[in-house]
């Protein structure tokens, strides 16, 4: 891996660069509907990201966000709905040749949601056809969180707020400009294309790199010490340990089963499979889906082994925990926050560990 | 690359009633297609959706397959309003099937409840192509009434096998019915099998499998030697979709058959 130094004046060059290459996505600034307020009385930031078309934004919107956007990076990779094959008369669709992908923005939390995602759709029994051309020819750029919102938990579960692989690119702000890591081969064609704008990084931007990803982490540490949050190696134990525990049915009041916080979570992956059309017309869809759905285990004939509220939130809880730490080695939860500021209910993951943790260890019984 | 969620056609070349509420379609893929007996297949109608079922035909056959299908649900709705010569999707085999090597040298004891008769024909049919490699075949099947007895015509074939046993009960007697009454866990007491070379696979309604496993249990059958099929809301197929998990499983890729030892720490799994 390389890293050079782009002066802040030449990040359009930059994505232009890209943008001849890749259907280039990059951070607009957006009016934040829900703002999580710290009731700790920290001042944290409260406006929001969105990712937007490089082409229909102007240049002077062009930003680089502090923290994670508001959507979950995979809607770049399995879309929310999407056709996934005709019937039996139908040719099968081959790429339209459109340029592949390149997404800004993305934080190291989205990078370790997309190892809960790759894991889903390119291992097992079966390849995902999809997501594996999408995610093989997709530009990942991705960049240090100088910020934090109030919701944000990667490093109550060891992740950083800063990413050092998993990237093509990954931008880190210094000075006047970036620092960019060039960690793969499309990433070296493009920085050897513009050498003029890249200049090799020098020990004394790198030093100062990581004082500022130290104090980040420093900040964003004692906020979370206030939430006490379990550490992850024991998520899977307090889960499982919990499955009586009265927090899921009285932290179910408030759930209107929106299915918001496993649309705009990162690590969430179901699906459903459904058709529409008729004979020649018939189509199959793949659209997102979501435990916290009545039907979602319902099966033909009626029985449902998650038909109240608090069974299918608790579901979530040891799919994430449970589940993924056996199957996978760590859990499929990387602190973003984006369910807990989606949630109309507020529901809360933080308080919901918290409280499992507090009567594993801490109740009298 | 292959697409996985693609299903190719079949045709509905016979359709045979078996009940009431209960249809065995006889398929021909129009692609080279096989499966082991376990195994389960993603069927659509297209347009409408699909379902998982597993096949209830001998696995050795391979231009046709049968499978026989309740009427429960939109779906099977739409399946029994089908007719001969209509298409079909198929996708699969999915999932695992069952061990017929680990069973080979035993008694093998099938325990079935209503239409979960179906993938136990398939079964049977594995057993008795095969039969010199097994100990003993012991069939125990229950259904609500004699009229909802599945595979009527073939059930009196089986017994009459060699080392095959069979024993029909139903919850509901009726004025012609002159076999046993009562439900399916009253006609497993005494049943001609050596406990410590036995195994037993069952497959019905969730209260039906629940209770006849802590019946075997109470026999003497280990837990690993208790064969149970968990059929949940499945979409993929595939261990992708996430609708099918149970504990650390998806009963797509790693089932649709567990053994009990796998299962019995769980909660809820006769939900």
């Amino acid at each position: 891996m390389k890293t050079y130094f782009i002066e802040g004046q030449n990040l359009i060059k930059f994505y232009n660069r890209i943008a001849e290459s890749y259907d280039l996505y990059v951070p607009k600034k957006i009016e934040s509907p829900s703002a999580v307020k710290c009731e700790y009385g920290v001042k944290l930031p409260e406006g929001d990201y969105a990712l937007k078309k490089y082409s229909q934004i102007g240049g002077d919107e062009i930003i680089f966000n502090d923290y994670r956007t508001i959507e979950p990076v995979r809607l770049f990779f399995t879309h929310f709905k999407e056709k996934v094959c005709d019937y039996f008369n139908g040719a099968e669709s081959e790429s339209s040749g459109a340029k592949p992908p390149a997404i800004c923005g993305l934080k190291n939390c989205d990078l370790f949601a997309l190892k809960i995602q790759d894991y889903v759709f390119l291992e097992g029994n079966e390849v995902d056809p999809f997501y594996k051309a999408r995610r093989e020819s997709a530009l990942i750029i991705s960049g240090d969180c100088p910020n934090f919102k109030e919701v944000c938990f990667c490093r109550a579960f060891d992740i950083d707020p800063f990413a050092t692989k998993g990237f093509d690119f990954n931008l880190s702000p210094l000075n006047d400009g970036y620092l960019v890591d060039a960690a793969s081969e499309k990433a070296q064609d493009i920085v050897n294309s513009i050498k003029e704008i890249l200049l090799p990084a020098n020990f004394g931007q790198l030093s100062g790199r990581s004082a500022k990803r130290e104090s980040v982490i420093k900040r964003m540490d004692e906020h979370l010490s206030r939430h006490q949050i379990p550490k992850k190696e024991i998520l899977k134990e307090i889960v499982t340990a919990g499955l009586n525990s009265k927090v899921w049915q009285e932290q179910m009041q408030t759930c209107v089963e929106c299915g918001a916080c496993v649309f705009g979570c990162d690590t969430c992956h179901c699906f459903l499979l459904t058709d529409e059309g008729h004979k020649d017309t018939a189509e199959r869809l793949r659209v997102w889906d979501g435990c916290l759905y009545k039907n979602f285990t319902t099966v033909a004939g009626g029985a449902n082994p998650l038909k109240m509220r608090y069974m299918r939130l608790r579901n979530r809880y040891i799919k994430k925990f449970d589940f993924f730490i056996d199957n996978l080695g760590f859990q499929a939860c990387c602190g973003c926050g984006r369910c807990i500021e989606v949630c109309p209910g507020k529901i809360d993951i933080r308080y919901i560990l918290k409280r499992l943790h507090d009567e594993k260890y801490l109740s009298a019984v | 690359m292959k697409n996985i969620y693609r299903p190719f056609e079949a045709v509905i070349e016979d359709i045979k009633e078996e009940t009431a509420a209960i249809k065995t379609f006889t398929l021909r893929p129009k692609e080279d297609f096989s499966f082991a007996t376990g195994q389960f297949i993603e069927l659509t109608i297209p347009g409408v959706g699909e379902g998982p079922f597993t096949p209830s035909s001998d696995p050795g056959i391979k231009q046709n397959l049968d499978v026989t299908i309740m009427r429960a649900g939109r779906i099977t709705a739409k399946l029994h309003a089908m007719k001969k010569g209509d298409s079909l999707g198929i996708r699969g085999p999915y999932g695992v099937g069952y061990p017929l090597d680990k069973f080979k040298g035993r008694d093998i004891v099938i325990v079935g409840g209503g239409v979960g008769l179906a993938p136990l024909r398939s079964l049977l049919f594995a057993l008795f192509s095969d039969i010199q490699s097994y100990n003993k075949v012991v069939l125990r099947y229950g259904s609500r009434s004699p009229a909802d007895i599945v595979y009527k015509d073939s059930i009196p074939e089986w017994a009459k096998k060699e080392k095959v046993d069979v024993l029909v009960s139903v919850d509901v007697g009726a004025p012609d019915w002159d076999g046993k009454v009562g439900l399916v866990t009253t006609i497993l007491d005494g049943m001609p099998v050596d406990l410590n070379k036995a195994v037993a696979i069952v497959c019905g309604p969730p209260i039906m499998m629940k209770f006849v496993t802590l019946k075997l249990l109470d026999l003497g059958f280990k837990p690993e030697d208790i064969y149970l099929s968990m059929e949940k809301n499945m979409s993929c197929g595939l261990g992708k979709c996430g609708h099918c998990r149970v504990g650390k499983y998806y009963a797509c890729k790693d089932g649709p058959v567990f053994t009990y030892d796998k299962l019995k720490d769980m909660h809820d799994i006769w939900d």
